[in-house]
């Protein structure tokens, strides 16, 4: 497993790219998470107020809370980790660089171990960055203190690195079958935040589809199941009620999406020729 | 000599297209063997099967009496066609890389470039190489872990000729340490000059296997020559030991009778006056040879 990892690591180290890309995602990461308070100054100066009150009070930094808010925006940034794995992917494969690892002697597994080694290794990264963040945040901001709130709902962050891990393996999938690197990448990100969620509202509210099937089946697509692992949090500041802890459903159809991808790459590697 | 490698009825089909057809070869302990054969000759897809980059249709291949491939190719140093290394690491990087996956130790890896020649570049960056400093940091990832053998894809492939003589006085010098060598190519010059056993491939089916040497050796051919060739032509016809006497580019192709040796010969050239500048027992060629093989069948 370690050694997995090392090959991985030794090939990205010296890699400037990777190091570009993974700045602008922290960079990204940072603007997400303590813009918030910006945003909401912003909204104030605007003039908008919610029913009577300055947006700046709403509790958007504070304890647990703040963990669902972050996680749920920087969520939508994983498409930039995924991108780093798409390359990451198809420079083995452009190069040739796959067949020569495994000439030298690893095997298809042990590729495919390091590779989601090095995804887990990203999305862990990424979830002690928001983590960070999000105590400096609700130093800052939040109306609470203390380990009971501070450490509540901490599930939200697992979700968050679970997420990515998945998403991130359903890119490497995609680049091991389309190839191309520049390809994969409209592909994904057309995808994630156009095809499926307009299909998703189609399912749900057409007049010829909603009264069907079909809107139970809308919860069983890839990017939606993953997206439900973390529910819309403000929401929670209009009306009262609102979901604050990882629906099982999600969790459990998303990892049944995880599985899948893990068997389509494993049947890819074992049965393709890497030829020059 | 224990078997290095053995290849039992391995096939692969592409589509309706077959590529290697019931291959089985032996390959032993300390030979060089060089497979032959024109392009597309299935050569390099042989290759890709053994190092299971390539999945055969049939067929089984066993690596130091049978342990287990991934191990295998741990212990061997192979290259397939052209030279895979990443573009944005430089030699010594690359090569860390191939040490780790072979579990070897990276203290050779200077050692390795300074032996391939490119110690002075080897903290450029692989896509700054040309295609011959390329394939040497190919071979030289192919020596890190010491391996006891092989695999060389055209390893010649892109080199000036002094990047050619050089490549092949090392691929000598690496098989006088007792290694053993697989090498394909279509160059016969080249498996000639280094192989100790070969085969011939044409359209994946295995048309010959022996030694270099049986097949090489002393023709029945000599060439001389004399200063008046005219003379040394006569003397020749008068001597009556000859199926027949040729004129070729300024010299005499004798072509000699059962029993006649080119001792015999210049010793009567001698006893008649006349003294000869050349005296040349033709040697057959690997590539003479290969063309009557590729005929036969």
């Amino acid at each position: 497993m370690i050694r997995a990892l090392k090959l991985e690591w030794l090939k990205i180290r010296n890699y400037r790219t990777f190091w570009i890309l993974l700045s602008m995602y922290c960079l990204a990461l940072i603007i997400i998470c303590f813009g918030g308070m910006f945003f909401l100054e912003y909204l104030k100066s605007l003039g908008a107020d919610f029913e009577g009150l300055d947006p700046t009070i709403l509790p958007i930094y504070d304890f647990p809370d703040i963990w669902q808010n972050i996680t749920y925006l920087a969520s939508f940034l994983k498409i930039l980790l995924a991108f780093i794995v798409i390359i990451s992917i198809n420079n083995d494969q452009s190069y040739n660089t796959l067949r020569q690892n495994i000439i030298d002697g690893i095997s298809k597994k042990e590729y495919l171990v390091g590779k989601i080694l090095l995804i887990s290794s990203l999305a862990l990264v990424s979830t002690l960055f928001l983590f960070t963040s999000g105590l400096i945040n609700g130093a800052l901001y939040s109306h609470v203190w203390g380990a009971s709130f501070i450490f509540d709902e901490l599930e939200f962050l697992f979700a968050y690195w679970y997420d990515i891990v998945i998403f991130c393996t359903l890119a490497m999938l995609l680049s091991l079958i389309i190839k191309k690197a520049g390809f994969v990448i409209i592909a994904l990100t057309l995808y994630t935040f156009m095809f499926e969620p307009i299909a998703g509202v189609i399912m749900t509210e057409a007049p010829f589809m909603k009264n069907g099937i079909w809107p139970q089946v809308a919860p069983f697509l890839p990017i939606h199941a993953l997206n439900d692992m973390i529910p819309v949090p403000f929401l929670k500041y209009l009306f009262q009620e609102i979901v604050d802890n990882i629906p099982i459903k999600a969790l459990i159809i998303s990892t049944g999406w995880f599985v899948i991808y893990l068997a389509g790459i494993t049947f890819i590697l074992n049965r393709r020729d890497l030829k020059a | 000599m224990t078997d290095i490698l053995e290849i039992n009825g391995l096939t692969k089909n592409y589509g309706k297209l077959k590529a290697v057809s019931n291959l089985n070869l032996n390959v032993k302990q300390g030979q060089v063997y060089g497979i032959l054969g024109p392009n597309g000759s299935g050569k390099t897809t042989t290759l890709g099967m053994i190092l299971d980059v390539v999945a055969p249709t049939s067929g089984v291949y066993n690596w130091f009496g049978g342990i287990s491939p991934i191990d295998a190719r741990k212990q061997i140093g192979a290259i397939l066609e052209t030279p895979c290394f990443y573009p944005y690491l430089t030699a010594v990087q690359n090569l860390r890389i191939t040490a780790h996956i072979k579990e070897s130790s990276p203290n050779r890896i200077d050692e390795v470039l300074e032996q391939v020649g490119l110690s002075e570049r080897k903290n450029d960056k692989f896509k700054t190489y040309s295609l011959g400093m390329k394939q040497r940091l190919s071979i030289a990832a192919a020596l890190i872990a010491n391996p006891p053998v092989l695999i060389l894809d055209e390893p010649t492939n892109g080199l000036d000729p002094q990047g050619i003589a050089e490549i092949r006085t090392l691929i000598r010098d690496i098989a006088a340490d007792g290694k053993t060598i697989l090498l394909a190519s279509h160059l016969l010059d080249e498996v000639q000059k280094v192989c100790s056993h070969f085969c011939v491939l044409r359209k994946g089916v295995k048309l010959h296997e022996g030694a270099v040497n049986d097949i090489l050796g002393e023709t029945n051919e000599i060439e001389i020559s004399a200063t008046n060739l005219q003379e040394l032509t006569d003397c020749m016809n008068a001597l009556d030991a000859f199926d027949s006497v040729t004129r070729e580019n300024g010299q005499l192709v004798l072509t000699t009778r059962e029993g006649i040796t080119s001792e015999q010969i210049n010793k009567h050239c001698f006893e008649k006056g006349i003294t000869l500048k050349k005296l040349v027992t033709r040697t057959k060629s690997l590539e003479q040879e290969f063309l009557k093989i590729l005929q036969e069948k």
